[in-house]
């Protein structure tokens, strides 16, 4: 039987060849008689080859199906970068809550707010200490000073958690920050160690090194936070400076650099508008300050630039060192005033990354 | 006219990338519309269930499903189930039915009307195959594909596609016999 198959393929390509029926056969006598039907079948299947179609046929089809590919990238892109809801975007119930608060503070005494300013998580003031900022923010009007405020506030939650981690407590913490490493299950968030777990509620896709993510978690004794939940941010979401703060600061303080570490505490919190309006019209203000904030951001650029992630455990030691001793800087304006530059930056790495991460993500995948 | 880039093209499908999509599309709509349409005797039909391998394409790209490698097995593959989930639907087509879907031509010599006749004979004894005699039958005869490259196609050994072939075309011949006698 196998004979006959073969013979028939041999039979094929010689007619293939332009050989015609009887020569074929000729060639294998013994099969010929069973041959012969199945190769007059053959010019049957041929008859119902069909040409190409034609060019209107195709046009007609590449139109649709690069219309629907178009629609699906779209869909692609928009679900790669979910709009994140913003504290400032708060319902109005949660203004109302906390005009209720203030009611209360107000009457209670403001030494309540103040007894609460350098509490951690966990502790039983930190509620009002919360409660507070939001009060804050809530009656910041404009625009520079309300995103200094909030590149503050992200700057003492990372400020906190590292209190916390040196005293070795475990608390429920949550930050921002851009992803700066993703190695198996440890990321590194804003200069923290994050484990990531099975447990770790990862709603949003496409969470790549650059990206600029929330994350809310445990405290752990070994200096990681345990992630229970990391979001995806806007690209325009307001994230601590931990390049730009912590490590020439901590610098300045070891090193002892020409002033810096001196100027620092100096600024007071009635300073703030003046960064601001140094921003807005790059004129007055405190030229010490802003000059030494620059070069805070070219030292961040190197960094980031040489390769992030590797600086990863000397940020978590500068910014233990930073807390140490500027306690009172959390209210000043020297952090306010890189805010422009730094979400600048944020967003050009979080963009590079994100197209570049994503191309070969995808392509790793499939089926 | 720019050279295919085969490997380029999948990495550009799997971003959804239009003119990676474009290429693909330039490359194989006309073989896979040719496959479709040597198995289904109908030209819009033909036109449809081809570009619905393509639909098909974009959507598992879409959800990282698409093709890693071969792109052409993957489009022929498709296109042959595609095929095959619409013949399920029309289970059992009256021989009837396929002599009315035939384009009405004013034949002009005998000839034409003779061929016409025989392409009429052969489509429907081609149409009482097995789905698989008539897929390897496309590819051979409609494609005119090589045995191996066929076998490449059915996931089959050669000489598993050789014994296929024989028996498909016995079968054909068969059926044309019967359709004749009817």
């Amino acid at each position: 039987m196998n004979n006959l198959h073969e013979a028939l393929e041999i039979c094929l390509q010689d007619m293939e060849q332009g050989a015609d029926l009887e020569t074929v056969l000729f060639r294998y006598p013994d099969l010929a008689e069973e041959l012969r039907p199945i190769l007059e079948a053959v010019a049957g299947a041929k008859s119902l080859a069909v040409p190409a179609p034609s060019v209107e046929v195709v046009r007609r089809n590449r139109a649709r199906v690069l219309h629907t590919a178009a629609q699906y990238a779209a869909q692609m892109r928009e679900s790669g970068v979910k709009p994140t809801r913003r504290l400032w975007f708060a319902p109005l119930r949660r203004i109302a809550v906390t005009l209720a608060i203030l009611t209360v503070l107000f009457v209670s005494g403001t030494g309540l707010v103040g007894a609460s300013s350098n509490t951690l998580p966990g502790d039983n003031l930190y509620p009002v200490k919360r409660t507070w900022e939001g009060v804050r923010l809530l009656f910041t009007f404009k625009g520079l000073e309300r995103e200094a405020l909030e590149v503050e506030q992200e700057n003492e939650r990372l400020h906190e958690l590292n209190e916390l981690i040196k005293e070795g407590r475990s608390a429920e913490v949550d930050f921002n920050g851009l992803v700066t490493s993703q190695n198996g299950n440890e990321w590194v968030v804003a200069g923290v160690r994050v484990l990531v777990s099975s447990q770790t509620d990862i709603r949003d896709q496409g969470i790549v090194v650059g990206s600029p993510v929330e994350v809310r978690g445990l405290t752990q004794a070994d200096g990681t936070v345990l992630a229970e939940r990391i979001r995806l941010l806007s690209s325009d979401a307001k994230l601590p400076d931990v390049e730009d703060g912590h490590e020439p600061e901590a610098g300045n303080e070891n090193n002892s650099g020409p002033g810096s570490g001196e100027e620092q505490p100096k600024v007071e919190e009635t300073e703030t508008p003046e960064f601001e309006n140094e921003n807005e019209n790059s004129g007055h203000g405190n030229n010490s300050g802003s000059n030494e904030n620059q070069n805070e951001n070219e030292n961040s650029n190197s960094n980031e630039s040489s390769g992030t992630g590797n600086p990863n455990n000397e940020s978590n030691e500068n910014s233990d060192n930073e807390n140490e001793g500027n306690e009172s800087r959390n209210e000043n304006s020297g952090e306010g005033s890189n805010k422009n530059e730094n979400e600048n930056e944020n967003e050009n790495n979080s963009g590079g990354s994100e197209n570049s991460s994503s191309g070969g993500g995808e392509s790793g995948e499939g089926d | 006219m720019s050279v295919f880039n085969e490997p380029h093209a999948l990495d550009g499908l799997q971003n959804l990338d239009s003119q990676a999509i474009a290429a693909i599309y330039d490359q194989y709509f006309s073989e896979v519309y040719r496959y479709v349409r040597y198995r289904i005797n109908d030209d819009s039909l033909a036109e449809d269930i081809a570009s619905d391998v393509f639909m098909r394409l974009l959507e598992a790209a879409q959800k990282k499903q698409g093709p890693r490698s071969s792109l052409k097995g993957w489009l022929i593959a498709t296109a042959s189930h595609a095929v095959n989930d619409h013949l399920r639907k029309e289970y059992r087509r009256p021989v009837e039915a396929l002599s009315d879907s035939l384009p009405d031509r004013e034949p002009s010599v005998h000839s034409e009307v003779d061929s016409r006749e025989q392409n009429r004979l052969v489509q429907s004894a081609y149409a009482q195959l097995t789905a698989e005699q008539q897929h390897v039958l496309a590819l051979r005869f409609g494609q005119g594909y090589s045995i191996e490259e066929t076998a490449v196609h059915l996931n089959k050994n050669i000489n598993a596609v050789k014994a296929l072939q024989f028996r498909a075309l016995a079968s054909l011949q068969r059926q044309i016999g019967e359709v004749n006698h009817e």
